[in-house]
Order: C-alpha cells, then sequence, then structure tokens
C-alpha cells in the first residue's frame, strides 16, 4: 500500500493541508482557552455554596458529558440562527469545542481541588495564614498538579474532536485532506496526510504529559 | 411557532426512535467486539514479550493519536478498494470496535498492573501456568479494578457513534439532521436529539460513577 | 532436599547473596535470621525461584532451580510458601483461596479438593470462617489461611517469609503455633523469622546472615547461648534487649 502511496498528489496539495493544519491549531488553541475559562469558572461555581448556580453547572456539565460532540455542534449550526445569532462557521466550530471540553476541564479541576486533604488547609489555618495565603501557598500549587496532565489529555481530545467541524464546512485539516480526496480521488492520500499531522500534534502532547509527569510527580500517599 | 414546531417535530417520532434503535445496535456491537479485543490487547501490552508489546503500543498510539472521523473514513473509503464494499453499519463497527480495543486495551492494562505484584508471587508460588495466573487471580481482580472506566468507555462509544452519520449511517444524530432539513428548528430538533442521547447515556454516567465511589471505599 | 553450594546474586551492584553454602536435609526445620536488608527473605525466595540467582548452583528435591524452566511449576507444586503479606486472593473466600491451585495446578476434583481445604482449615482453626473473604478476617487468620493454602498441594517443602512480621503482637502466636505443629510433624521447612524465642523451641539448626552471607550455622541452643561471630552477639544483642 505504501508503495502506491503518490507522494507527489501530497506534495501538491501541501500549501492546502498547511493551511488545514493551521487552522486546526487556531481552532484548537482558542476552543482549548475557551475551555479552560468555561472549566475554572464553572467549578468556581460548584464549590460555592450557593445552590441554584451550582445546580446549573452540574446540569451543564452532565448534559455535556452525555451527549454527543457532533449533536452539541448541529444545535449551535442549526440552532443559532434561529435566534438571531448569525456567525461564522469557524466561530460556532470554536464555541461548540469550548462548551464541550469547558465541562471536562471543569470536572478535572474540581477533582483535583477536592484531592487535597481537609489537614493541609487546617494546617495553613493553624499557622495563622490569611484564605488568601493559604489559597496561594497551599491549596493551589497541591491542586493544579494533578490537573496538568488530565488537561493534556483533554487538549489531546480537543484537537482530535475539531475533526468534526469539517462536517459544517469549517476548512481544517480533516476538510483539507478531503480535498485531495475529491479533486483526485485519491483518498489514501489525503487521509495520511491528515492522519499523519494529527499523529505529530498527539504524540508532541503526549510527550508533554509524560515530561511534566516525570519531573513532578509526588510521592504515592501510603 | 414554537409550538407548532414542536408538533411538527414529533410528527418524526418514529425516525427519531429508529435513530436510537441504530444508535444503541452499533454501539452495543462494538462494544462486545472492542472489549473481547481490547483484553487481548491488554494482556499482550501487560506481556512478556517486550517486542509484542511494543509493537501493539505504536498500534494503539496511532488510533488514539487520530480523529475518530479519519479513522473512519479509511475504513470507508480505502477497504473497498482492497475489494471489501462495506456498509455504513458495517464500516463504523469496524471503525467503533477497534479504537474501542485501542482505549480498553490501555485500560485493561492498567487494570492488570494494578494488581499487586504479591498475587502474581503467590498463584506462581502454588505453581500455576502465566494462563492460568491470568485466569484465575490477576483478571478477577482487573476486572473489578476496571469497570467504571469500561462503563465510562461504553458513553464514549455512545457518543462517537454519532460520527458514523457522516458516511450516511441512520443514526439518532444523522435522524436528527434529516428532520432539520423539513422543520427548520435546530434548537428544537438537536434538542430533542440530545435529549435522547442524554437518556441513554445518563443511567450509564451515573451507575459509573456509583460505582468508582464505591470502589473508592477501602476493600482491605 | 534443598542445597545452596556457591549461590551469587546481584541487585544491579547490590552484591545480596555472596556464596551462599546450604544443605537443608528432609524433616529438617532451619530457622534464618539477621539484621533487615541481610538477604534472608531473598534467600528464600530463590528456593521456589520467585527470584534469580546469577552464579552456583541450587538444587531443590532433584532440581536445577533456574536451569530447568520447564521443571519450575513441578517444584513449586512441591514447596509451599507463605508471605509475609499473606497475598491472600480478595476475590476468593478462604476455603476459594486454599482449593483453588489443588484444583487447577493439581488437578484435583473440586470435591476432593474441598474435602482436604475444609479439613486443613479446620486444623488451623479456622472451621468457622471457610466462607470469609479476606477481608473479613484478621491479620492472625489470613495468615493461617495462607499457610492451609500453602499446605493444601501437599508440600514437601515449606518456606515462611517472616510470617508473622505484618501482624499485630496478639495475633503472632496463633499463627506461630500452627508452624510449631507443623515442625513436630515432621515437614521440611526454612523460616525467616525476627521471633527469636520461636526460632529457639522450633529450630534444629539456625541459619546467622548478615550483609549477604551466611555468617555461621549452628544449633539454636548454641547460637543463642553462644553465638561465635561478632555480629552475631551484636544483632542477638539488639534483639534480646526487649
Amino acid at each position: 500500500m505504501l508503495g502506491t502511496l503518490n507522494t507527489r498528489v501530497m506534495l501538491e496539495y501541501l500549501p492546502e493541508l498547511l493551511q488545514g493544519l493551521q487552522a486546526t491549531l487556531l481552532l484548537s488553541v482558542s476552543g482549548f482557552a475557551g475551555a479552560m475559562l468555561i472549566g475554572i469558572i464553572a467549578c468556581a461555581l460548584t464549590i460555592q455554596p450557593l445552590r441554584w448556580p451550582r445546580a446549573i453547572v452540574i446540569a451543564y456539565v452532565d448534559i455535556i458529558r452525555a451527549t454527543p460532540l457532533l449533536a452539541q455542534l448541529y444545535f449551535l449550526y442549526f440552532g443559532l440562527p434561529r435566534i438571531g445569532i448569525l456567525i461564522p462557521e469557524f466561530h460556532i466550530g470554536i464555541i461548540a469545542l469550548a462548551l464541550n471540553s469547558g465541562a471536562y476541564v471543569a470536572e478535572i479541576i474540581r477533582s483535583g481541588i477536592l484531592s487535597i486533604q481537609r489537614g493541609q488547609v487546617e494546617a495553613g489555618i493553624s499557622t495563622g495564614l490569611s484564605y488568601l495565603q493559604r489559597m496561594r501557598h497551599i491549596v493551589l500549587p497541591q491542586a493544579l498538579r494533578p490537573t496538568v496532565s488530565p488537561l493534556i489529555g483533554q487538549a489531546i481530545v480537543l484537537v482530535k474532536d475539531s475533526s468534526l467541524l469539517s462536517l459544517i464546512s469549517v476548512v481544517e485539516l480533516t476538510r483539507a485532506g478531503q480535498r485531495i480526496a475529491n479533486e483526485r480521488f485519491m483518498p489514501f492520500e489525503g487521509l495520511v496526510a491528515t492522519a499523519t499531522a494529527y499523529l505529530a500534534i498527539y504524540f508532541l502532547l503526549k510527550f508533554l504529559a509524560e515530561l511534566w509527569s516525570r519531573h513532578n510527580s509526588l510521592p504515592d500517599r501510603a | 411557532m414554537l409550538l407548532t414546531h414542536l408538533e411538527r417535530v414529533l410528527n418524526y417520532w418514529p425516525m427519531l426512535l429508529r435513530g436510537v434503535g441504530t444508535t444503541v445496535g452499533i454501539s452495543l456491537a462494538s462494544l462486545l467486539i472492542g472489549v473481547a479485543l481490547g483484553f487481548a490487547f491488554g494482556i499482550i501490552r501487560t506481556g512478556s514479550n517486550r517486542w509484542l508489546s511494543r509493537a501493539l503500543g505504536l498500534y494503539i498510539d496511532i488510533f488514539r493519536g487520530t480523529p475518530f472521523l479519519v479513522q473512519l473514513f479509511m475504513v470507508f473509503f480505502i477497504l473497498p478498494s482492497f475489494g471489501l464494499e462495506l456498509s455504513a453499519f458495517t464500516a463504523g463497527v469496524v471503525a467503533m470496535s477497534n479504537m474501542a480495543a485501542c482505549f480498553i486495551g490501555e485500560i485493561v492494562a492498567s487494570g492488570i498492573r494494578a494488581v499487586p505484584a504479591g498475587q502474581t508471587e503467590a498463584a506462581m508460588a502454588t505453581g500455576m501456568s502465566r494462563a492460568q495466573q491470568l485466569r484465575l487471580v490477576i483478571l478477577p481482580q482487573a476486572v473489578r479494578i476496571v469497570t467504571p472506566a469500561l462503563v465510562g468507555q461504553f458513553v464514549l462509544l455512545i457518543k462517537d457513534s454519532s460520527v458514523v452519520s457522516a458516511i450516511g449511517l441512520f443514526d439518532l444524530t444523522r435522524s436528527g439532521w434529516i428532520i432539520v432539513q423539513n422543520v427548520p428548528n435546530g434548537l428544537i430538533v438537536f434538542g430533542l436529539v440530545g435529549l435522547c442521547y442524554l437518556v441513554i447515556c445518563y443511567p450509564l454516567i451515573f451507575s459509573a460513577r456509583r460505582m468508582e465511589r464505591r470502589a473508592q471505599a477501602p476493600v482491605l | 532436599m534443598i542445597e545452596f553450594s556457591g549461590v551469587n546474586k546481584w541487585f544491579g551492584a547490590l552484591h545480596v547473596l555472596c556464596d551462599i553454602d546450604l544443605a537443608v536435609t528432609r524433616g529438617e526445620v532451619v530457622v534464618v535470621c539477621g539484621p533487615s536488608g541481610s538477604g534472608k527473605s531473598t534467600l528464600i525466595r530463590c528456593v521456589n525461584g520467585l527470584e534469580p540467582y546469577q552464579k552456583g548452583r541450587l538444587m531443590v528435591d532433584g532440581i536445577h532451580v533456574g536451569q530447568e524452566p520447564r521443571r519450575m511449576r513441578e517444584l513449586r507444586m512441591e514447596v509451599g510458601f507463605v508471605f509475609q503479606s499473606f497475598n491472600l486472593y480478595p476475590h476468593k473466600t478462604a476455603l476459594e483461596n486454599v482449593t483453588l491451585a489443588p484444583i487447577h495446578v493439581r488437578g484435583m476434583s473440586r470435591v476432593a479438593a474441598a474435602e482436604r481445604g475444609r479439613a486443613l482449615l479446620e486444623r488451623v482453626g479456622l472451621g468457622d470462617r471457610m466462607g470469609s473473604y479476606p477481608h473479613q478476617l484478621s491479620g492472625g487468620q489470613q495468615q493461617r489461611v495462607a499457610i492451609a493454602r500453602a499446605l493444601c498441594m501437599q508440600p514437601k517443602v515449606m518456606l515462611f517469609d517472616e510470617p508473622t512480621s505484618a501482624l499485630d503482637p496478639e495475633m503472632v502466636k496463633e499463627v506461630l503455633d500452627v508452624i510449631i505443629s507443623l515442625a513436630g510433624e515432621g515437614m521440611t521447612m526454612m523460616v525467616v523469622t525476627h521471633e527469636m524465642g520461636f526460632a529457639r523451641s522450633v529450630a534444629d539448626r539456625v541459619v546467622f546472615m548478615d550483609q549477604g552471607s551466611i555468617i555461621e550455622t549452628a544449633t539454636p541452643e548454641s547460637f543463642f547461648t553462644n553465638p561465635q561471630s561478632e555480629r552475631g552477639r551484636d544483632f542477638l544483642g539488639k534483639v534480646l534487649q526487649h
């Protein structure tokens, strides 16, 4: 199969593929930034005492987790124009990715904060640290450390998820690969080029996650 | 306006139901194959044959590192050039169970690694073969460890099955897509589609959470 | 029955067993003692091949350990091993823990295995706990199940790796009593332990190890009253202070 791979055509479409890659990266980075923002706010709302905001966030997280991204995407794509919001597909894509990953980010951060033992806070209180000092020196450093690897994992998921935006005609990596398929009837070449680019991103992020956990793994609690 | 739309959408109820059936069917079929293959993968990954384990690790990485949509297109557009003409359903099952096996394989491998080394030693000390150690001592314990993760994986599988609508499978998402061409109200149509997914997935998410909580309670 | 000749083992650069020469004859009870890290656990883990060794020769019941991979299962069927941390199977009841290997390794019928298993559990004083899972049992009870599990294979040799070190003090005796009664029946045993009173009463010979070497081998009488080596005296001084 590799013998019949038409590398000439792949090279010919290199500019399109690179443009697609660029779009995928842009979608992923802005989607992830949005997801972090949503996730942090959502998480903050779940650990504060007021009931209603908490209930809303829990409902949001559960709804996102129990429905496919593609259905969420179509909901926005076919739904937003209905209520008079006319924005380009590219932006709808970013919103969908951010809303979707935001729910998972919220869960990741929440479990990081919950993993802190009560004794840690109590130790901070008993040595006279203020609330902000406790947050800064005790709670956040311990809460954020275990979230880094899962967050990178979520970033990997998001990059892969962004391929679904090709289905609402956003031109990104997957769509760029399909052009080779459609214009030259060479699906294999297009898909191999696309898959290779995704794999490069995947291995890079995976490497970062491993690097992080190698240098930051806390000794196991007995 | 809203009500008339809702009423019109509800006329398509049989179509939605058919979609639900396909979604559940393709997910279940892929789950069964994916679990069987995934356990094999997990055992090989933790086995003594280093090269086989590494080769499989690379294979798994390839499918964990690429979007499911791309994998699906691979199966659907490329296998036919080898003379294998696949229906959307079959192509979906092939792509989904393969991907599920890759994720489940890593879950099972981590479950096997989580069984304390003393268990293997105890089994070995009574003369059990490697296969007996796995079957009688290690896997039964690993299964308990990984069950919540497996249920979570099933939820992911159900959600990923929506992507198969892109190659024309008449599943829940596809039925919504068709209905929205006739009743131009995406909020209602995909709200309803989402509700159907929620009804299917939420009990699974709920039970996975409960199992996880129970698993966190000390066993020994 | 067990014969070490010039056995050496390294963990990387660490020399954990140095030129071990030791023979255990049929029916003999050998207690291995020494400070922690002296290599005594490694020594008995070599006997049933849980640890490989790099140099020398270790013969157990006519099998050259490590050189005959095909016969390792055969060897392990004849050598019972009791771990410091019990290692009971948490998903099996006490009786199932005991009968699992006889059924699947020895190929015994379930009925026969259950019969033997029940008799052994009775014997270690757990006749009323056959259906209990490990987490429902105390440490001492778990270790007695583990001994019954090893015995159910009808081994020719029993190895004990610090069988009471993970137990609360009040449970030590119930486990030691079982081992003492086994010794009385003429079972060949190697026991790694810190329980010096027990060692004195049950051992035919005491092997004292330090830093991977056997420093002295003696009868319990002479070792405990008049150790020949400086390090032996040191060790006894520390252990017997309490």
